[in-house]
């Protein structure tokens, strides 16, 4: 180090011990622990959406790097798990607003590679892929209100009162909107079978 | 009535086949090292700015900082203000053009002859005389009745 940037050091910059170290090796620790205990519920949360392993597990990246800019006020978090996977599902959902429509191809083969196989045969799998994603092209018909109760109440470690509070809402109405999507859901469906 | 490869006992009609195949994609696992993955982008991640702090000799808490930091403003105020008053003149008279007079396109020009009307002496008009007439002085015994009846007018 030079005699000016040993200057500059001396005069500008505060000492490392003058800021609070051990505040932040004890957030740097809280932050791992957030990391090992929600990042797969994050993964599947955000592959639930984007359904690309690739893009879930950046959305999933970037949800913690949100959380490193706000590290200070982790202890005043109520619930983690609600609070990352709100943060999660935001981001998400933004991904996939800017991101083209894909094709429903490439839905089956990505869910043929992920889903489990279970001794099935591989035309087995591959009929049940179809059917997944013709499922999924079902419930990406709904209104966007109701899709987003539907696909987090598939969470079974998500409650009803979990789910609102992702969403912001009211118990209650994550309820209506859950009921109002089996509702279309089932109709679409119908509606598909029938028409075959 | 079909069946759901995955769970032979599900219809595949209906909202439970939907919740069916979104609770499938939901239980997918994650992929292998995926925490460590996110730890090493964390790491790698700047750390927060780093805080520049008043060097020890003028911090800002000490009085004489104070008083040179009031100075200051007082010296940048007065001199700005006395900056303005220099530069603006004061009580300067407005710039009057006289534009000299153009004659209508195709006329003649009055060559900057001035007409001057021709005078006609007025009637003169002759001055009343006035004639002197001498006062005559007034009697001493009338003025002396005159006095006395007016002294006592019931009599």
């Amino acid at each position: 180090m030079s005699t000016s940037q040993a200057i500059l050091a001396g005069w500008m910059e505060i000492p490392d011990s003058a800021v609070n170290e051990e505040a932040r090796r004890a957030g740097d620790a809280a932050l791992g622990a957030l990391v090992d205990q929600y990042a797969a519920a994050l993964y599947r949360v955000a592959y639930s959406v984007l359904r690309n392993p690739a893009d879930a597990e950046d959305a999933v990246q970037e949800a913690f790097l949100r959380v490193v800019r706000h590290r200070d006020t982790l202890n005043e978090v109520r619930d983690h798990r609600v609070w990352l996977i709100r943060i999660v599902w935001n981001i998400v959902l933004d991904r996939k607003r800017r991101a083209k429509t894909r094709p429903e191809t490439d839905d089956v083969a990505e869910l043929a590679r992920v889903l489990p196989s279970n001794g099935l045969s591989a035309e087995e799998v591959a009929a049940a892929a179809q059917h997944h994603a013709h499922v999924l092209a079902c419930v990406e018909q709904l209104p966007p209100k109701e899709r987003e109760v539907l696909m987090l109440s598939a969470f079974e470690e998500l409650s009803s009162v979990e789910i609102a509070a992702v969403l912001g809402i009211t118990e209650s109405s994550a309820r209506s909107r859950l009921f109002r999507a089996r509702n279309l859901v089932a109709g679409l469906l119908d509606h598909t079978r029938t028409s075959k | 009535m079909t069946t759901n490869p995955h769970n032979p006992h599900l219809s595949t009609t209906g909202p439970e086949t939907a919740e069916d195949t979104l609770r499938i994609i939901a239980n997918l696992p994650a992929p292998d090292g995926l925490q460590s993955r996110v730890h090493h982008a964390l790491r790698r991640t700047p750390r927060r700015g780093r805080v520049l702090a008043w060097p020890a000799t003028i911090k800002p808490q000490s009085n004489w900082m104070r008083t040179a930091a009031a100075a200051a403003i007082v010296f940048v105020v007065a001199g700005s203000g006395w900056g303005v008053y220099t530069r603006v003149e004061q009580n300067r008279p407005a710039k009057v053009l006289f534009m000299p007079r153009v004659a209508a396109p195709g006329g003649f020009s009055g060559a900057g002859a001035i007409r001057t009307p021709d005078t006609v002496p007025g009637p003169a008009a002759p001055q009343p005389v006035k004639a002197k007439t001498a006062r005559k002085p007034a009697p001493k015994a009338a003025s002396a009745n005159s006095s006395a009846g007016q002294a006592n007018p019931q009599k």
